[in-house]
């Protein structure tokens, strides 16, 4: 399915089901996702966790190819930065939206950070001001 | 005892919508990167038309060399260079090896400047072969517009949708009871994710699913680090702020 039709149905479905499943994990609650980071309830991570394990048999038994990334610069400043981010706020990118959904109205706030900071680094990039080639991690 | 899923079904459906788009779609998703390509639609809209452009002149060009290929390599090693059309120039290429906000990378020409180029590679090998491209542009608006929706239906469904203005109990009591404190909190909070996630090119979507999926080691070792940065983070606000 490589036409713009059929990718475009593929990204309505996985959003939608993306949506739906995170929401019903409980990835929309603040305490829920403090009690996760914090090893009170293992449950979330269990998911993220075992979602993973299923995904790299899936990959393994399709034979999915196993992508060659290079570990540039910006990975860990990068991701200490988004770990933060993501205890303080309780937002990773999808998170507001469904915090959103769920009637959690300052979440707008998180996503208007998130624009803010997403237009900010690449306007630092493109300035030069980093001199990071970070790429995404989307094939 | 909670609302939410057990752990065996959110696996089960994180595991079955992320497999179900890469065999659907080809290609792997990441939230972040449909953010920042949504956020910057008009230069993204003209990467799209250039390599649309790009493709139809390589269309073109493909045809053509094929149709020489069958006519016979003797009769038209000495006709081609008259009628060799002009090489078509490379279309910015993104690829996820480059930042979308560097300048194109400008693929090398490989036009057809010589007969026995055009008899000897073959068709399927051409070098001008295109790269992955990219989801489609306005399809990254349909999944975040998507997320949005399954967020509602999941939340109306199960009843827990209420509207509010705070984020709940344990924002009030983990981070903050202020409003003030709460809108400055969430902010700082979404640009450092925002930011953070562009600078490691990926989110706990493109990363932790998709690319620890396929044994990336820059995912396996940004995910590591997000997450290890999150607990570390979320212990403070626990036990000590």
């Amino acid at each position: 399915m490589r036409t713009r039709g059929g990718i475009l149905l593929a990204n309505i479905v996985t959003g939608l089901a993306l949506g739906f499943t995170v929401t019903n994990i409980g990835f929309g609650d603040y305490a829920e996702l403090n009690r996760m980071f914090t090893f009170q309830d293992l449950r979330m991570l269990l998911s993220f966790a075992g979602a993973v394990v299923i995904i790299v048999c899936a990959f393994a038994l399709l034979r999915v190819r196993r992508t060659p990334g290079r570990i540039h610069a910006g990975v860990i400043p990068g991701a200490v930065l988004f770990g933060t981010g993501w205890a303080i706020s309780g937002g990773c990118p999808a998170i507001p939206i469904i915090q959103v959904s769920s009637g959690y109205l300052p979440a707008l706030v998180t996503i208007g950070g998130i624009v803010v900071g997403v237009r900010l680094c690449r306007w630092a990039k493109g300035r030069r001001y980093v001199r990071i080639d970070s790429g995404s991690c989307e094939l | 005892m909670s609302t939410y899923w057990p752990w065996w079904a959110g696996a089960i459906g994180l595991a079955v919508l992320t497999v179900g788009y890469t065999l659907a779609a080809e290609r792997s998703f990441g939230v972040s990167g449909a953010w920042d390509r949504v956020l910057h639609w008009r230069r993204e809209r003209e990467l799209e038309r250039a390599e649309e452009e790009f493709e139809e002149q390589f269309a073109d060009e493909r045809d053509f060399a094929a149709a020489l290929a069958k006519a016979g390599t003797d009769h038209f090693a000495t006709l081609a260079p008259e009628m060799a059309p002009p090489a078509p120039s490379a279309p910015p290429v993104r690829s996820h090896t480059e930042s979308p906000s560097g300048p194109p990378v400008q693929q090398p020409s490989s036009g057809l400047d010589d007969a026995s180029r055009v008899t000897e590679v073959p068709v399927a090998e051409a070098p001008l072969a295109a790269p992955q491209r990219p989801a489609p542009l306005v399809s990254q608006a349909a999944l975040l517009i998507s997320i949005f929706l399954g967020g509602l239906i999941a939340s109306l469904t199960s009843g827990r949708f209420h509207l509010r203005l705070d984020m709940g109990p344990g924002f009030r009591d983990l981070v903050t009871a202020s409003p003030v404190g709460m809108v400055a909190l969430l902010f700082a909070g979404g640009v450092l994710v925002g930011f953070g996630t562009r600078l490691a090119g990926g989110c706990s979507s493109g990363h932790g699913l998709n690319g620890c999926g396929r044994r990336d080691p820059v995912s396996i070792v940004a995910t590591a680090t997000f997450f290890g940065t999150a607990v570390a983070v979320s212990f403070l606000l626990w036990k000590v702020i």
